[in-house]
């Protein structure tokens, strides 16, 4: 395996400890946020369920990009690597949808033998 | 015909030392591994999304179940617990990196010294699930059971617990086994196996399955408890 230089070890700690201050505020916002908002906001949950879910996507990203490195990686492998996350997002819209399907259907079948 | 042979090994002649998208075979093995773990923890948390949206309106509210704090009385520290194990997974991931940098470098002590606190944080975080576990059981939630939904409902969000024990007990199983792996590196780094071999591609391939083990943490905590 080839051995770093200085200048690459050095800047390279200085980019760990950059994520972890973004990671660290990141986290501090969701929670706090999280909180926050049930406690002023009745209704609507939406915009946090947003907010939250694009804040763990800015994490996965800060993560794999520089403690699992996949910033220095060739760029085909990197597409190897995130191209099936396709398909998993597919499913996830798929089986929400399903779910929440489920739950109207069985809501209007209430009472039909019980 | 074969090739020069590297420490007695023979090299066919189409067969090359160095490997895919100029990195060596055990990284690329170790992701593509990593990418069918995170399909099976997608299958968890997928289903997990079907069963709480057919049973929306009556799911418990995480944020009312997961408020307390292990050695405190009372209700009223919503996320914190789950919060601080977030961040001691998260910290000990930078330690990793910092492990496989000083890796880099050659540097066997340096590995060493955040190999160590890597493997702390990790028995953290399981004794804190562990905490969380038992006090959840306490309250009467288990596998089969949740006592948080509205009484009267549906049936569905007794679901609940299943879904929580199975996740997390599957990521706890990871950790644990993250924890472990990182052990035989602390033994083997110390016995100079890393010197002797050239290269510390060991820590690195390990410390992309621990930092797997954090992004799936991050994904089930926005699940469960964020959501």
């Amino acid at each position: 395996m080839d051995h770093m230089s200085q200048g690459e070890y050095q800047q390279g700690k200085k980019d760990v400890y950059r994520t972890t201050i973004i990671l660290s505020i990141v986290t501090v916002a969701e929670v706090l946020g999280s909180i926050a908002y049930e406690h002023f906001v009745d209704g609507t949950r939406w915009p946090l369920m947003l907010f939250v879910t694009a804040m763990s996507i800015v994490k996965a990203y800060w993560i794999m990009k520089v403690f699992m490195h996949v910033g220095h990686e060739r760029k085909g492998f990197v597409f190897t690597l995130l191209f099936p996350f396709v398909f998993l997002v597919w499913a996830i819209i798929c089986f929400s949808a399903e779910g929440s399907h489920i739950h109207v259907m069985r809501d209007s079948l209430n009472g039909i033998f019980f | 015909m074969s090739a020069e042979s590297k420490e007695g090994y023979q090299v066919h002649e189409w067969e090359s030392l160095k490997g895919p998208f100029n990195a060596s075979y055990g990284k690329v093995m170790m992701w593509y591994f990593l990418i069918s773990d995170t399909f099976i923890f997608g299958a968890f948390l997928i289903a997990y999304a079907t069963a709480r949206m057919a049973n929306v309106s009556t799911w418990p509210m995480a944020s009312e179940v997961f408020n307390t704090l292990p050695g405190l009385t009372g209700h009223g520290y919503p996320l914190v617990f789950v919060s601080f194990m977030t961040f001691v997974l998260i910290i000990s991931s930078v330690t990793m990196v910092r492990a496989v940098q000083e890796g880099h470098m050659m540097n066997k002590m340096g590995v060493v010294k955040f190999l160590i606190p890597t493997i702390l944080m990790g028995l953290t975080f399981l004794g804190c699930q562990y905490l969380e576990w038992t006090h959840l059981i306490h309250e009467g939630m288990t596998m089969w059971h949740t006592p948080f939904h509205p009484a009267g409902s549906e049936i569905g969000s007794n679901q609940f617990g299943m879904f929580f024990f199975t996740i997390t007990g599957f990521h706890g199983l990871h950790v644990i086994t993250g924890v472990s792996i990182n052990i035989w590196l602390l033994v083997e780094t110390l016995k100079g196996r890393f010197e002797v071999l050239g290269n510390y591609g060991m820590v690195e391939k390990v410390g992309l399955f621990w930092h797997f083990v954090d992004l799936v943490w991050v994904y089930v905590f926005l699940a469960y408890y964020l959501l």
